[in-house]
């Protein structure tokens, strides 16, 4: 038998913290029910689960949980907290406890990011803004050479723009063709946008980090620019958590701003149904099928439901009512596809990847062809899912459908889908 | 005095079993009652139940007695699809504006018979079942509705909302129906008023986590009641509705829209969830014997009598699965039909994903906005969960003098508290009104009986279907067409519910116009539906007793279930020695008997003095009996409430009233020695301080309370350190400095409760430790307080006391009863080992005081139950007449229950059952005189030997020898104090004895006829 564990019910440190910085931080209101638990995709890795983990604080476990790195396990996806009876802010407590860790010690894979982040004044991978200066530059011209995008422009920091768009440094950096259906879109729609300089990735790694100071220092500098250019809408393109981290970030840190901040999605949603953006389903005739991932971040966390409707209005109209088949549990009860809270670089490869087979038996089961995410995370987690766990799906960004629905997807703008859409609509 | 008016009329605002049961007492003790109600009839939730745990009645067939009697009584004012707006004036006159909406019926000319809903073409979803079918919009609630009159649904109508239709009105053969009716608002001038509107099921309609909306084979528990119930929309067949399959697994959710403060705002315990889920599951496997059945709680709340034996026998009779897992949420399996409920599984701390047809939601209470609404306007004062507030020493008064509240309205609660305090509020309510008594009520004028000496007999026979109880085995019809053929049977016809009002009134009719003087009903059980259907004959002018029910049901379809034919047979038979049977019948009479307008109230704790003090309010002398040397009882050791309240102050004052009572005589150092008598004749002889005394009194409430079990275990006893409940209290009380230094405190629930020796919860256990903790943390914030528990049943709005207990960093360590904690002395302290339930490990405690919430154990007090002749249960409380309509009174006329003698129960419920008891004594010598029973013993002395053996068999002293006189030496019978048992009978060698209504000539034709 394990030795006793010796309580004295006296003072503890994290329980302390969490009263005093966590709204609905009370842990010892935990009433051990284990609706948490039942609902936590990360139960049982590392033999740890949201309930064991507020135990251990209210047992006054300090030292033991401290060091646990389980709290870079858990995605902080909030499905706890949404239905906990208690209203306990658990994800918050995983902020807390990672804030707790010397700064060195945390994930090297999400504490480079944060730095290079700060550091460049650009993005997560470090790349000066020259460099992204002249991808845009370039690829906006390559693109002006296809058919009907003539005119289209793609600026940084032009002041007086409607939006301001959010650009995850992904694609500029390692899948520059990716940019060009969002482009794309923009065009159609006849959006008015531009980039902005300062600050310009939109992912925010050191949020993951839990640091908080070079967090806000991010989306403040974020604000305060496009506040200059004086936009209406900051716009964040298909990306979940640097959605999150300035929706969460402009409340968290009181950060003053005059702009509107949208999720693209909301607006395809709208130029369809203006008519602006011409998308139908009249190509699928195969009957190919479709699934969406809901992505915490923009959904359950931020967004709510209606977000998730309209992510759907946007795949259905593109891929065609019948074809649309949705996982279950969906929308705000979604499972997190396990690539969030930064654990795509946080180094425990093993559990997130068992926690990532949660969503890969639910698409699965959905039987699709392509899983739809307007999310970067979640398409990274949910196409390594396939490989790992020998699926046949592909995973697809939403600008991806958009423009091939729209029947203008680019040769090289196929990079994720299968074998059956690779060449459709290009010899039309 | 003053010249204010005091009006002997009470309104009551709701008309669920609460609302009917203090109506009934209080149109049975003097006063007026006007019931306002809602829907278009009466019955409440109850009416929507299939059965009633833990005995699993048929809530229907217990309920409609009741019904019946309200709609029948003449002090009773239905005023249906009815509102109370506002209320204006003070305690004694007040007058109330109550607005009534139009019923296009005219109530006093329907007949009910439904030709006007057949030919209706509008479909409505049906609120009594929940909307899982469709009604007519014109239609009456439900078929044992009081009052069964129909009703339209003004905004479905299409002829109210367009003009077009107007079907009922060509297809009413009474000319009922009329669609000029408007709504109107009238104002009732009343002494006094209850509320008792209920509460509302919560909804869980639009909250994702539980895939209600658009997914039938998610239902709440209401709903699945419905579908239990025969009169149901599926006739009590279990189907998962999306695909009318049987189901092979159903899965109850608990704490739906209860312990939950983010997914609604119920941070209360609804008291009632547990339990009904055990029925539910216990029912559903009765119909399904294969189904698999799982229970997913957090605790197990069983808190009530006989609830835990109910729970055991879930678990090890009918194999039903409890999960100890708060279910994240629910969801459809995405490959197949059912729904998927991932759970975690305790002993490997992984999830478990299991599959299940239905899904059943155990929603809680809440109360319905409008209900809150009406209490700000009226100055009733509400607590932060959203009830009524009242205080511990007054459970039904609310803030606003002269209105009083019962039912979920003042807290979730059961049936039996609903019923306990619905007594309450009828004896405040008219406590307030004494000087009215009487001066608003009608008397009852029963119609000379017809003599039928000297003519053949004319039976009539009424064969109930029951609804599907009984004609969902028995060909009812077959059995109705059978009576017609027996000899003297001069009318049959077959009826869906025979005990409803309707068929009461058509019975009536049928007797007057084909003058049957014999009447036989094929339907339950005598032993509730006799009254109701002697009572119809005598409304025709028959004497009551020329009447027979054959239980057909009980005797019948239920335990015949799967052989209707033989069923059918033998109800044939049954009906065929019935008919033979009565047609020997002759009227019997019934003795009159005056009750002695004094009262005994045994035991002088809060609830002896209580009723005491309530007999007195009500104008009633009471002697009072405490066997110790002062009043008090188990009070004088107790701190505070779980309101906060103390109770010493509670209890002075309580004494004081009570000593100071001019109508109270306290009789302290008193046992009772013999009881003689019978209801409203009894004799007590007492030892009063040693010398001997007898009272004649017409009634007895049993006080008697219970005591706190001593432990051998933990040390106590052993370690000075270790204490019982009430000794903390004791601490409390004297301000002890000592736990003002204590660093850790630990608590130990269950200590005697819930084991094999006691199996009974404690009930008041939890809410005491959790009060005590957060005293101990008031004294010193910052002593480590731990309380390791089995489950924490902090019941109702006491839940919150549990959450602050949390909230203050009381730690909650719950142990299984097979690995109990482990008390050792330490050096600094008490050692304390128990395994934490979530992390699985051994933890240990250093603790300065460990306090054991010990068992109340009942006094097992057998002298006083064969004194007056009431029973005790197997744990050694005493067994009230029924465990939910009649928890404080007990099967014996005259002897009444209260207190802890009943059951474990806090101060207010305490408080609460002396007013009820006190409510239903009152109720008895109100009368002045009563009936005694026509069934009974009858001597015929030409026969008798004189040999007494009937003096000594008989169980309540009702034969003796006649002294003097033509036949001195002979046995006679007391009629008062028969009941009417037969012991005599059977044991008469010379066939001397008799009993009225069983003579032999009656039971040897049945047996011809068998």
């Amino acid at each position: 038998m394990t030795e006793a564990l010796k309580v004295t019910g006296g003072k503890s440190r994290i329980k302390d913290k969490a009263l005093a910085l966590i709204p609905d931080g009370n842990l010892s209101a935990c009433l051990t029910c284990g609706t948490c638990a039942s609902g936590c995709p990360a139960t049982g890795l590392m033999d740890m689960d949201p309930r064991k983990y507020l135990r251990m604080a209210v047992l006054g476990m300090d030292e033991e949980l401290e060091k646990h790195p389980w709290i870079w396990v858990c995605t902080m996806c909030k499905r706890c907290y949404d239905v906990c009876p208690m209203h306990i802010n658990i994800p918050a407590l995983t902020f807390e406890l990672r804030s707790g860790w010397p700064r060195e010690e945390r994930p090297k894979g999400i504490l480079g990011s944060c730095d290079h982040h700060v550091r460049s004044r650009g993005g997560a991978m470090g790349v000066p803004f020259e460099d992204f200066k002249f991808t845009v530059e370039d690829l906006a011209e390559e693109c002006r050479q296809q058919e009907g995008f003539e005119e289209l422009t793609a600026d940084i920091d032009r002041e007086g723009a409607y939006f301001a768009l959010n650009q995850n440094s992904r694609e500029p950096v390692t899948e520059p063709d990716e940019l060009l259906p969002l482009w794309k879109i923009l065009h159609k729609a006849g959006a008015d946008w531009t980039y902005y300089s300062d600050m310009w990735g939109g992912e925010n790694y050191c949020m993951f980090l839990a640091d908080d100071e070079s967090w806000e220092k991010i989306v403040r500098a974020q604000c305060e620019h496009i506040d200059k250019l004086g936009c209406k809408v900051f716009l964040n393109t298909e990306c979940g958590h640097s959605f999150f981290a300035v929706w969460a970030a402009i409340r968290k840190f009181n950060i003053p701003h005059n702009f509107e901040f949208r999720s693209i999605v909301e607006y395809y949603a709208q130029w369809i149904r203006e008519g602006k953006l011409k998308v139908n389903s009249d190509w699928n005739t195969m009957g190919i099928k479709f699934t969406a991932q809901d992505p915490c971040n923009v959904v359950r966390k931020s967004l709510g439901d209606k977000f998730a409707d309209d992510l759907r209005f946007v795949v259905k109209t593109a891929v065609g009512e019948a074809n649309f088949v949705d996982m279950h549990p969906n929308k705000s009860n979604n499972y997190c596809c396990g690539g969030g809270g930064g654990s795509l670089q946080a180094g425990f490869t093993e559990e997130r990847q068992a926690y990532g087979k949660i969503k890969f038996d639910q698409i699965q089961a959905t039987g699709a062809t392509y899983v739809v995410t307007p999310c970067h995370n979640c398409h990274a987690q949910i196409e390594d899912m396939c490989h790992v766990y020998g699926g046949e799906y592909h995973t697809v960004h939403l600008w991806t459908i958009l423009c091939l629905a729209m029947g203008i997807l680019g040769e090289n703008e196929r990079t994720y889908l299968g074998p059956d859409l690779a060449d459709f609509g290009l010899d039309g | 005095m003053s010249d204010k008016k005091t009006i002997g009329s009470v309104l009551i605002a709701g008309g669920g079993i609460g609302g009917i049961q203090a109506a009934l007492d209080l149109a049975n003790s003097g006063y007026y009652v006007y019931m306002v109600e809602k829907s278009p009839s009466i019955g409440g939730v109850m009416a929507q139940l299939d059965k009633t745990f833990p005995t699993n009645d048929c809530s229907m067939c217990i309920m409609s007695p009741k019904l019946v009697e309200v709609g029948r009584h003449m002090n009773i004012e239905l005023l249906t699809l009815s509102e109370v707006k506002d209320v204006k004036g003070e305690k004694g006159d007040f007058q109330v504006e109550v607005f009534q909406k139009a019923r296009y019926v005219d109530m006093t000319k329907c007949i009910a018979c439904g030709a006007c809903t057949e030919k209706c073409p509008v479909k409505v979803d049906d609120v009594y079942n929940e909307k899982l079918i469709k009604r007519k919009a014109i239609y009456a609630l439900y078929p044992q509705a009081v009052p069964l009159k129909y009703c339209i649904d003004a905004d479905k109508c299409i002829k109210l909302t367009k003009g077009k239709c107007g079907n009922c009105e060509k297809k009413c053969p009474a000319g009922a129906i009329n669609y000029d009716d408007k709504d109107k608002t009238v104002t009732l001038n009343v002494g006094s008023i209850i509320l008792s509107p209920g509460f509302k099921p919560y909804n869980p309609s639009g909250k994702y986590m539980y895939g209600y909306d658009n997914n039938p084979d998610v239902v709440t528990s209401i709903e699945f009641e419905r579908l239990l119930s025969a009169s149901g929309p599926n006739q009590g067949h279990i189907i998962r509705m999306s695909d009318h399959e049987e189901p092979k697994k159903i899965a109850w959710l608990q704490c739906v829209g209860s312990r939950d403060i983010n997914t609604c705002d119920n941070g209360h315990c609804s008291s009632v969830c547990c339990m009904y889920a055990i029925k539910q599951a216990i029912i559903a496997k009765e119909h399904d014997p294969k189904l698999e059945c799982t229970i997913f709680y957090m605790d197990m709340r069983t808190h009530g009598k006989g609830f835990e034996s109910c729970y055991n026998e879930a678990k090890e009779k009918h194999g039903i699965k409890f999960v100890r897992c708060r279910v994240h949420s629910i969801f459809k399996n995405p490959t197949g039909p059912g729904q998927v409920v991932d759970f975690v599984d305790d002993s490997t701390g992984k999830v478990v994903r299991d599959l299940y047809d239905i899904v059943v939601l155990s929603v809680g209470m809440e109360i319905p906005p409008d209900v809150k609404d009406l209490c700000g306007k009226l100055g009733v004062d509400l607590t932060a969960g959203g009830f009524v507030k009242t205080s511990s020493f007054n459970p039904v008064a609310t803030s606003r003098d002269g209105i009083y509240v019962c039912g979920a309205l003042q807290g979730p609660k059961d049936i039996p508290q609903s019923v306990v305090e619905a007594g309450s509020a009828a004896l405040c309510a008219g406590s307030a009104l004494t000087e009215g008594r009487n001066t608003l009520t009608k008397s009852v004028t029963v119609p000379p009986e017809i003599n039928i000496t000297g003519e053949r007999p004319r039976i009539g026979v009424f064969v109930c279907h029951c609804g599907t109880n009984i004609a969902g085995v028995i060909d009812v019809e077959r059995v109705r067409d059978f009576a017609a053929t027996l000899p003297y049977v001069e009318y049959v016809t077959n009826n869906m519910y025979s005990c409803s009002q309707d068929t009461q009134d058509f019975i009536s009719k049928v007797i007057k116009e084909k003058n049957l003087n014999r009447i036989i009903v094929a339907a339950c059980t005598p032993r509730t539906h006799d009254p109701l259907f002697q009572e119809t004959l005598q409304s025709a002018g028959l004497n009551r007793y020329l009447f027979e029910m054959v239980n057909i049901r009980n005797h019948g379809s239920w335990v015949h279930k799967d052989f209707p034919k033989e069923a059918t047979e033998k109800a044939m038979e049954m009906v065929r020695m019935a008919a033979a049977k009565v047609t020997l019948f002759e009227p019997l009479t019934e003795a009159r008997l005056d009750i002695d307008q004094n009262a005994v109230v045994i035991g002088g704790g809060i609830s002896g003095m209580t009723a005491a003090k309530s007999l007195a309010s009500q104008g009633y002398q009471v002697s009072l009996i405490e066997r110790e040397g002062s009043l008090g009882g188990q009070a004088k050791n107790l701190f505070a409430t779980s309101k906060g309240e103390s109770i010493q102050d509670g209890l002075a004052h309580l004494i004081r009233d009570v000593e100071a009572n001019h109508k109270i005589r306290v009789l302290t150092n008193t046992e009772i020695t013999s009881v003689d008598g019978f209801v409203g004749n009894f004799d007590t002889t007492l030892s009063v301080k040693g010398t001997k005394e007898t009272l004649r009194h017409g009634v007895a409430i049993v006080a008697t309370g219970a005591t706190e079990l001593k432990p051998d275990e933990y040390l106590y006893g052993k370690d000075s350190r270790v204490l019982t409940g009430l000794e903390l209290d004791r601490k409390f009380i004297d301000n002890d400095p000592s736990l003002k230094t204590m660093k850790s405190a630990v608590f130990i629930q269950c200590v005697g409760s819930r084991e094999p020796e006691r199996p009974y919860c404690s009930r008041i256990c939890c809410t005491h430790t959790a009060a005590s903790a957060l005293h101990l943390k008031e004294l010193n914030p910052d002593m480590a307080i731990f309380v390791l528990y089995r489950d924490i049943r902090t019941y109702g709005e006491r839940e919150a006391l549990y959450k602050e207990a949390r909230e203050k960093g009381v730690i909650f360590i719950r142990y299984d009863v097979a690995n109990k904690p482990v008390v050792a002395t330490g050096k600094d302290g008490l050692t304390i080992t128990v395994t934490d339930h979530v992390l699985k490990r051994p933890v240990e405690i250093t603790a300065d005081m460990l306090t054991l919430a010990t068992a109340v154990v009942p006094y097992r007090d057998e002298q006083l139950a064969q004194f007056f002749k009431v029973p005790m249960n197997a744990d050694g409380f005493f067994a009230e007449a029924h465990v939910k309509l009649a928890p404080s009174d007990f099967a014996v006329d005259g002897v009444f229950l209260c207190g802890l003698a009943h059951y474990p129960k806090p101060v207010d419920e305490s408080i609460a059952q002396a007013q009820a008891a006190s409510s239903s004594a009152t109720r008895l010598l109100s009368q002045k005189s009563i009936n005694t029973s026509g069934n009974i013993a009858k001597v015929n002395p030409a026969f008798c030997t004189g040999c007494e053996v009937c003096v000594t068999v008989c169980p309540y002293n009702a034969p003796s020898m006649v002294m003097e006189g033509r036949d001195k030496g002979k046995a006679q019978i007391n009629p008062v104090l028969c009941k009417g048992c037969g012991s005599c009978v059977a044991s008469c060698r010379s066939g001397a004895l008799v009993l009225k209504g069983f003579e032999d000539g009656q039971l040897f034709a049945m047996i011809e006829n068998a």
